[in-house]
């Protein structure tokens, strides 16, 4: 019944599936951000969700998007639980999957 | 310092309710918005070398306060809302044939009634003014669900809602290709750029509504169509204007968008006029800064370019001088050159080639020969 009136908590902790790799994400920030200040080789391009280089799933959590996936990734990627970290905001510890190996630029 | 920070990007919320209050009281204060503008392009002429770096305490941290600012932008849109009622009053009034009185209201004397010279300047103010709204409508283009929306609502009072989608999911990926219509490519002017950038932008972000709705099997003639969804919030604006004057209201209501959407076009050419970019990231040289200082507070730091397109999701307030290309003025005082395409044409051509020779990669270079500036 407290829970309510209780402070949710000033960051959540972001793990990477199949690695020990981990971080913390503030309140309010993206992950894709808080990967990339935390030292993530993260991939991305334009960091406005817009080309889908950030996109990654998410095993574990709760995360708020900041805009329609559904412009970039398929119905059914979104459907496996596809996000784009750059336009995801953790509402809870998550677990997510990404290629990291995938941060090469391509195309224009 | 957390005041001046903040308080200096307050310039165009002030002024947007100067302008209205002129309208409101008429008679020449009708002209307020117009004498604004022409007082900006003063004093960012005269300030023109004053450049200012972003303001940073000893940890790093900006001073903005991301509650106000965003509070102040989503205020804007009641304050566009009102620039456009009040001229439909004055419409509506001039439609109707009131007599021109001096009448007080709270001891403060107004204009009832509106002469054809008068409701011009009324007209010009709320399209100048309401061309602002790009700033507004931009920045919450970039952050949070909300904000999209109110962006949406605002570039709706200038008939230019698709701008949103085209902007985040054109213009940012597509920067300094042919592919984005708001990349002007060099030779061509300002006036051809305005028609061709906001239609190849509406094109866009109706192509895009198509492939979104495709992929969930349903049609583009669809009520959840946000392209037709974005024109449908212009709708109140053109009942206002149509009941409020009949033909002329909507005469009034074409040359308010049409003003609007050419200082938003504006922008767009003076931020990339003539750069080019083959395939590989968007990188600080792919934009022009225009960051003197009456630019930088007044337009809410639109024209540090260089650093917003790297790092789209950054605060306006956080953004930087970043060493990119340079026009070395300010926006007003570029749109004044830039309203006279051959004026503009030589005073280009010794940035175009400082950048084709300082920034261009060997293969932007080689596509930069193959144009004549
Ligand atoms: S970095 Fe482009 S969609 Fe996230």
């Amino acid at each position: 019944m407290l829970n309510f009136f209780r402070r949710s908590p000033a960051n959540f902790a972001v793990n990477l599936a199949e690695s020990d790799i981990s971080f913390n994400v503030e309140r309010g920030d993206s992950l894709l951000s808080s990967a990339l200040g935390a030292g993530v080789p993260w991939p991305f391009k334009c960091k406005v969700g817009s080309c889908g280089k950030c996109k990654c799933r998410l095993v574990d959590g709760k995360i708020k998007p900041q805009l329609d996936f559904g412009y970039v990734l398929d119905i059914s990627e979104i459907k496996q639980g596809y996000i784009l970290a750059c336009q995801s905001v953790p509402k809870s510890d998550i677990t997510v999957s990404v290629n990291l190996n995938e941060n090469e630029m391509d195309g224009k | 310092m957390k005041f001046y920070v903040n308080a200096r990007y307050l310039i165009v919320p002030f002024m947007s309710l100067i302008a209205i209050v002129g309208i409101l009281f008429g008679g020449s204060f009708a002209w307020v918005g117009v004498g604004l503008f022409a007082l900006n392009t003063l004093i960012d002429t005269l300030t023109k070398n004053i450049h200012l770096a972003a303001d940073f305490d000893d940890s790093g941290e900006s001073y903005g306060i991301k509650k106000l600012q965003y509070s102040v932008m989503f205020l804007m849109l009641p304050v566009f809302i009102a620039l456009q009622v009040v001229l439909a009053y004055r419409i509506f009034q001039y439609n109707a044939d009131a007599p021109i009185v001096i009448n007080s209201f709270l001891g403060l004397s107004y204009q009832a009634g509106i002469s054809g010279f008068n409701l011009i300047g009324a007209t010009v103010s709320s399209g100048l003014w309401a061309g602002l709204g790009i700033i507004y409508g931009h920045e919450l283009s970039h952050n949070k669900k909300e904000g999209f929306l109110v962006s949406r609502l605002i570039m709706a009072l200038s008939g230019a809602a698709h701008f949103t989608y085209a902007h985040v999911y054109n213009h940012h990926l597509d920067l300094g290709h042919e592919d984005d219509p708001a990349t002007a490519p060099r030779g061509r002017n300002i006036y051809t750029h305005a028609w061709l950038s906001h239609m190849g932008q509406s094109r866009f972000s109706y192509i895009l509504e198509q492939q979104r709705l495709r992929k969930r099997g349903s049609s583009a003639l669809n009520i959840d169509n946000r392209w037709i969804l974005g024109y449908l919030y212009s709708l109140p604006s053109i009942v206002l204007f149509v009941w409020a004057g009949g033909g002329v209201g909507v005469a009034a209501l074409f040359s308010v968008w049409v003003i609007a959407n050419f200082l938003l076009e504006a922008l767009n050419f003076m931020g990339h006029y003539g750069l080019i970019r083959k395939d590989g990231p968007v990188e600080h040289r792919h934009s022009w800064d225009n960051d003197s200082v009456f630019t930088s507070w007044f337009f809410i730091e639109i024209g540090r370019q260089c650093d917003h397109h790297v790092r789209g999701e950054t605060y306006f307030w956080e953004l930087d001088d970043v060493e990119g290309p340079n026009y070395g003025i300010g926006y007003f005082s570029l749109f004044v050159i830039t309203l006279i395409p051959p004026l503009f044409r030589v005073y280009v051509q010794k940035h175009l080639e400082n950048w084709d020779e300082k920034y261009a990669s060997a293969e932007e270079k080689l596509i930069a020969q193959k144009f004549a500036y």
